[in-house]
């Protein structure tokens, strides 16, 4: 019983995740949501086929789309009411009764949310690459069939454009990219309930700042390009990027849809962002929260 | 020299109004001691700052002015609670988790291993007789049976001192009982007791010592025995007394300068009434 405890227990963190998890799980919503985003995916087959061009591409864009924006609004949605529901239900006294830091608690709220992403993406993705994979095998034999007649050359050039277009590395990569914008949108939306009066504030407010951190790489340029960078001004658009990241970056996952070449650095680097910003943000949450009456 | 269990030092608490100058002052300049082992109790009228005390006990509000320790630690610190149990007023806990799984999800907050648990879980469960509702959620609860849960998940870990926000509220007279005697079979075992109530002939039967509240301020503060007696009384109890009898006790009173103030059948409290018909065969 005696000895110093650690200043952060991972195994209460752990306990309170699983505990959120749990809370997501049982609620009907989620079930609703993750069907929905599964029927899209599984059915970005059948509109691809209505382009008649390119097919695989627009069935990676549909389906692309569909897990990033299914992952955004289940991030938003399932973290604004965790706060305000624990301290309205006043289940919140009972936990942080228990030797549970202020830290440990947000921590572990994230924490179920991060968990109940991962399970949605892996799911989404899971679906996604097998229709995809079916779709290109049907392609493939197709093609086989209609180049019966023609020059060898062309015909293994048409079945290598088709391989290309399957389930690759790099679209496993731009997945763990909607997953990390996923994990930051929770982080922003947990600090913003942390001082919100309602839920409809905090999801207002987190799309608000969505909007911003989308727009706000090519507002800085311009600015910069026309007013001239000084160092005030540098500074002035750093602090604004530590409240509001630019979200511009996660766009990778578009070109990765429309097939094109996109460096590992870059995904590093957007990865590495977002793990930043949920890291950020969490630590913002705690200091908001650190001392606040309930 | 030991630390007791609980010291507020000049406590005052105040709430903002919001949109107002205008402060609610909940507690004012409350000093109390709880000392380690005996069972404190906390009485006032409503919104007298009870639980307000409590909670400042448990850190989870933080006073505007003053000093607490528990235990020797600031209350401001997780380590406090480390030996702590606590049922709020009115408790809810997660709707969506079984009755085991609740009482297993405080117990890995308070750093308890899997195994040790689902041992104390089911000793729990029985000692609060619950175990027929184990595995159903608590959002199908009762007031009373979360009451119930809730003592439970306070004493988990065996704390050393459990702090109880009006732990018999809406609870039925048996269960009142079972829990007034799992109060005392912990008192037995050592722990330290601090509870609110508005039952004040409960808090009389069980309690050491108590506190009263009035307006934030705490107006008494003592040993029962010593703050219920009225020193110029003394009770005489009959059985089979003749009316002639209690006559001759009056004149023999008269002689010796006291006077029988009242003479009459006693009455039995409501809850023996009670006890007596519902648990009749
Ligand atoms: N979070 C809060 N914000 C504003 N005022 C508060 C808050 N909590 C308590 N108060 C005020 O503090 C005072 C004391 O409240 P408290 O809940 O401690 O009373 P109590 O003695 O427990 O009453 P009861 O017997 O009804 O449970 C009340 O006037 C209450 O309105
Ligand atoms: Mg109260």
């Amino acid at each position: 019983m005696s000895g110093r405890r650690p200043v952060v227990s991972l195994r209460r963190i752990n306990a309170i995740a699983l505990n959120t998890f749990t809370e997501l799980t049982r609620l009907k919503v989620f079930y609703f949501l993750l069907l929905f985003a599964l029927l899209l995916i599984g059915s970005s087959a059948l509109m691809a086929r209505i382009t008649f061009q390119q097919e695989l591409q627009v069935l990676k864009d549909v389906a692309l789309g569909a897990m990033s924006i299914f992952a955004s609004l289940l991030a938003i949605l399932a973290t604004a009411r965790l706060l305000p529901q624990d301290v309205e239900d006043r289940t919140i006294y009972t936990i942080l009764a228990k030797p549970v830091e202020r830290f440990e608690y947000l921590a572990g709220k994230l924490g179920g949310v991060l968990l109940l992403l991962a399970l949605s993406v892996l799911l989404m993705s899971v679906v996604f690459f097998v229709v995809l994979f079916l779709r290109q095998q049907t392609l493939l034999a197709e093609t086989a069939r209609q180049m019966t007649g023609l020059p060898s050359a062309e015909a293994a050039d048409a079945q290598a454009n088709i391989r290309h277009a399957g389930v690759t590395t790099t679209l496993v990569l731009a997945i763990v990219i909607i997953y990390c914008k996923a994990a930051l949108l929770a982080s922003l939306t947990l600090f913003i309930s942390t001082f919100a009066t309602t839920n409809i504030f905090t999801i207002v407010t987190t799309v608000f700042v969505y909007f911003i951190g989308h727009l706000q790489g090519t507002a800085r340029e311009y600015w910069l390009q026309n007013a001239g960078s000084t160092v005030g001004r540098r500074l002035f658009l750093g602090a604004i990027a530590l409240f509001f990241p630019d979200l511009q970056l996660f766009n990778v996952v578009d070109d990765v849809a429309a097939g094109a070449v996109v460096p590992v650095t870059l995904f590093a680097k957007t990865a590495g962002l977002g793990v930043a910003y949920t890291a950020i943000y969490l630590l913002f949450a705690w200091a908001v929260f650190y001392r606040k009456e309930l | 020299m030991t630390d007791p269990a609980v010291a507020l030092e000049k406590i005052t608490k105040t709430f903002p109004v919001p949109f107002q100058r205008r402060v609610i002052v909940a507690l004012r300049d409350v000093s109390l001691r709880v000392s380690t082992g005996e069972i404190y109790g906390l009485l006032g009228p409503n919104g007298s700052g009870k639980s307000t005390t409590l909670k400042i006990i448990l850190g989870l509000v933080s006073p505007t002015r003053g000093q607490v320790q528990i235990f020797g630690h600031d209350a401001a610190s997780a380590q406090s609670r480390a030996n702590v149990g606590f049922l709020p007023e009115s408790p809810y806990f997660p709707k969506y988790l079984t009755a085991a799984e609740m009482l297993s999800f405080y117990g890995k907050l308070c750093g308890m291993r899997r195994r040790e648990l689902a041992k104390r879980v089911d000793e729990l469960l029985e000692l609060v007789g619950l175990t027929a509702a184990r595995d159903r959620r608590l959002g199908t609860f009762s007031k009373g049976m979360l009451q119930r849960i809730g003592l439970a998940q306070a004493v988990i870990n065996e704390p050393e001192m459990v702090v109880l926000d009006e732990p018999t509220a809406g609870v039925d007279p048996a269960g009142t009982r079972v829990i007034r005697d799992l109060i005392l079979e912990l008192k037995r075992r050592g722990v330290t007791i601090l509870l609110s109530s508005h039952l004040l002939g409960q808090v009389q039967e069980i309690c050491d010592r108590i506190g009263i509240l009035a307006n934030g301020a705490l107006v008494r503060d003592g040993r029962v025995d010593e703050l219920l007696i009225a020193p110029d009384q003394t009770e005489l109890v009959l059985e089979h007394a003749s009316p002639q009898l209690v006559d001759r006790i009056s004149k023999a009173a008269a002689e010796g300068g006291a006077s029988v103030i009242r003479a009459a059948p006693r009455h039995r409290s409501l809850e023996q009434v009670f006890l007596e018909a519902t648990t009749e065969k």
